[in-house]
């Protein structure tokens, strides 16, 4: 694993924990940065479930909770245990509001533990955040 | 002595081996929360409606599904006049038709997939080079191994058959004026096709392939409606609402209740044939044999890209969609993971459409099993599934369940045959 990747690991934290026995699961989940910026994620298909595509509205403030525009975003992931990514690309395509973003293109596949990776790019720099959950 | 403690071991032994063969594991007493959470989502009662098709303005047309139909049977709509789309996809074999390879006018690439639930998908072929079930119907039309027509000649069917011009003005436009010749005439196809489309112009050209989308878009209405039927064990999933009992001998036996939990759980069939469908309609590599006489295929790999190429794509000019309502084509993932994928088919009425995979190359579900339990290494890139150590007698249990599945169908019986007249 490549430091930056275990970076990301280490820092990203999971404010919300997924419980194991369930099918779909809640659309909103809060991350906070490795720069301490704060990323609510709202997905647009509640509640979350496999085979939908549709779209997620991310919402980044800044540690002392201003709401950080212009940031570029870019979102990887897939399932670890499978050892596979995502089924889409999905791409934030806009800001609707100032710090809220769309991400659009959004699917699961496949019941099971997802990881996604956040990379934000903007004014105060780089940063990253992990978002892990099962569906 | 000696030769009685060897003869005790070896019989000891062999004991050992044919129990480890065929003595089934106990089930339990009742079902895991995360078990019944999981039989409960592959229930045929979880299935919503049928997707909207934006790119196709005529997908719920009932007048449009009537047309369809009767194309969808009309052998007139091939080259030698002999070929419909029902003589592969039949509805009597759950729209398959039980060979290998599909046979069209002549011996075709891959094997036929069935059409029950297909407008769910948002892929089709097994590649998925096709984004809606209206851009895909058109294909085979043109294809010389399959009806080997070609879309001018689709056109002048439709002007010069009287009901059919009829039944099309009503739903579209009126039909263009055609010149007396050519008679024959495609973008596609050997170079004298491809000359008289060049001879056609640009006008004619997008008036002929309108006409063209638009059958493609009846056919699909048509095909919407094949939608799979209850099985046993849909009652048996729905249940589970009552109680997590396992209940073997109810609705399900005892080995389909031990492959059903295998399906869900050590076999992580449910992985790819999850949902209502039983199939994620996604693209996966599982190390399928290539096609006798084939290269591998590349599979996924290849179809994204000959789908964004398709001039009947979901952003294209004969689709009835915005672009904004093409988000799989824009958000479809393109990358080295796809080389060699093919598409999840259904599992519902897997017993009645042998053979399987995308060549037919597995004769039956005996050797499907065997198969995925044994996970070989892919020809091409990597087999995503993984060897299971499945006994043999869990082999015959997953099996089994897949007895459980098969039900008629859903759509009502004038659909699944030829229309009167």
């Amino acid at each position: 694993m490549t430091p930056p990747t275990l970076r990301i690991l280490l820092t990203g934290l999971f404010l919300w924990l997924p419980a194991t026995n369930g099918w779909s699961q809640s659309a909103t989940f809060s991350l906070t940065t490795s720069q301490g910026s704060a990323l609510e994620i709202f997905s647009q298909l509640d509640p979350l479930a496999i085979n939908t595509i549709h779209s997620w509205e991310l919402v980044l403030h800044t540690a002392d909770g201003a709401p950080l525009s212009g940031a570029r975003m870019s979102i990887v992931g897939g399932m670890p245990d499978h050892n596979h990514g995502l089924p889409t690309s999905p791409v934030v395509t806009g800001e609707i509001t100032p710090g809220r973003y769309l991400l659009e293109g959004v699917r699961f596949h496949m019941p099971g533990r997802w990881l996604l990776m956040f990379d934000v790019i903007s004014d105060q720099g780089s940063e990253s955040a992990a978002l892990e959950f099962r569906l | 002595m000696t030769r009685i403690l060897i003869a005790g071991c070896t019989l000891a032994a062999m004991v050992g081996l044919l129990a480890w063969r065929l003595l089934p594991n106990p089930l339990p007493a009742d079902w895991e929360p995360a078990q019944r959470a999981l039989i409960q989502s592959l229930s045929l009662s979880g299935l919503p409606a049928t997707p909207v098709d934006p790119s196709n303005a005529v997908a719920e047309s009932e007048l449009a599904a009537q047309f369809g139909h009767r194309l969808y049977f009309d052998q007139r709509l091939s080259g030698n006049g002999e070929v419909a789309c029902a003589n592969c996809h039949k509805p009597q074999n759950y729209f398959t038709d039980n060979r290998t390879l599909a046979l069209g006018t002549e011996t075709g690439f891959r094997h036929t997939p069935s059409l029950v639930g297909l407008a769910y998908s948002p892929w089709f072929y097994w590649d998925g080079r096709k984004d809606s079930q209206w851009a895909q119907a058109l294909a085979p039309i043109e294809a010389g191994h399959e009806h080997n027509l070609d879309r001018l000649q689709v056109v002048r069917l439709i002007t010069e058959d009287p009901l059919y011009k009829s039944q099309y003005e009503k739903l579209f436009q009126p039909l263009p004026a055609l010149p007396a010749a050519p008679r024959s005439a495609s973008p596609l196809g050997d170079e004298l096709l491809r000359r008289n489309w060049e001879f056609l112009g640009s006008d004619l050209q997008l008036d002929i392939n309108q006409v063209f989308a638009n059958i493609g878009k009846t056919l699909a209405a048509y095909q919407r409606k094949i939608k799979p039927g209850r099985s046993r064990f849909d009652d048996y999933a729905d249940s589970l609402a009552e109680s997590s009992a396992v209940m073997p001998g109810s609705l399900l036996s005892k080995d389909e209740l031990a492959g059903l939990a295998l399906f869900i759980d050590q076999a992580q069939c449910i992985s790819c044939h999850n949902g209502p469908l039983f199939t994620n309609f996604e693209f996966h590599n599982t190390g399928v044999l290539a096609i006798a006489g084939q290269l591998p295929p590349m599979g996924r790999y290849d179809g994204i890209r000959l789908a964004r190429q398709d001039e009947f794509n979901c952003l294209g000019n004969y689709s009835d969609a915005e672009p904004s309502q093409c988000t799989e084509l824009r958000f479809a993932k393109d990358d080295n993971e796809l080389v060699g994928a093919h598409k999840t088919p259904t599992l519902r009425n897997v017993t009645e459409t042998a053979p399987y995979m995308h060549g037919g190359q597995i004769a039956d579900l005996e050797s499907v099993m065997e198969h995925y339990n044994e996970a070989p290494t892919s020809m091409l890139s990597h087999n995503e599934a993984k060897p299971l150590a499945l006994r043999p007698v869990q082999l015959k249990q997953l099996e089994a369940f897949m007895a459980t599945l098969t039900a008629p169908l859903q759509t009502e019986q004038k659909w699944l045959k030829p229309p009167d007249g």
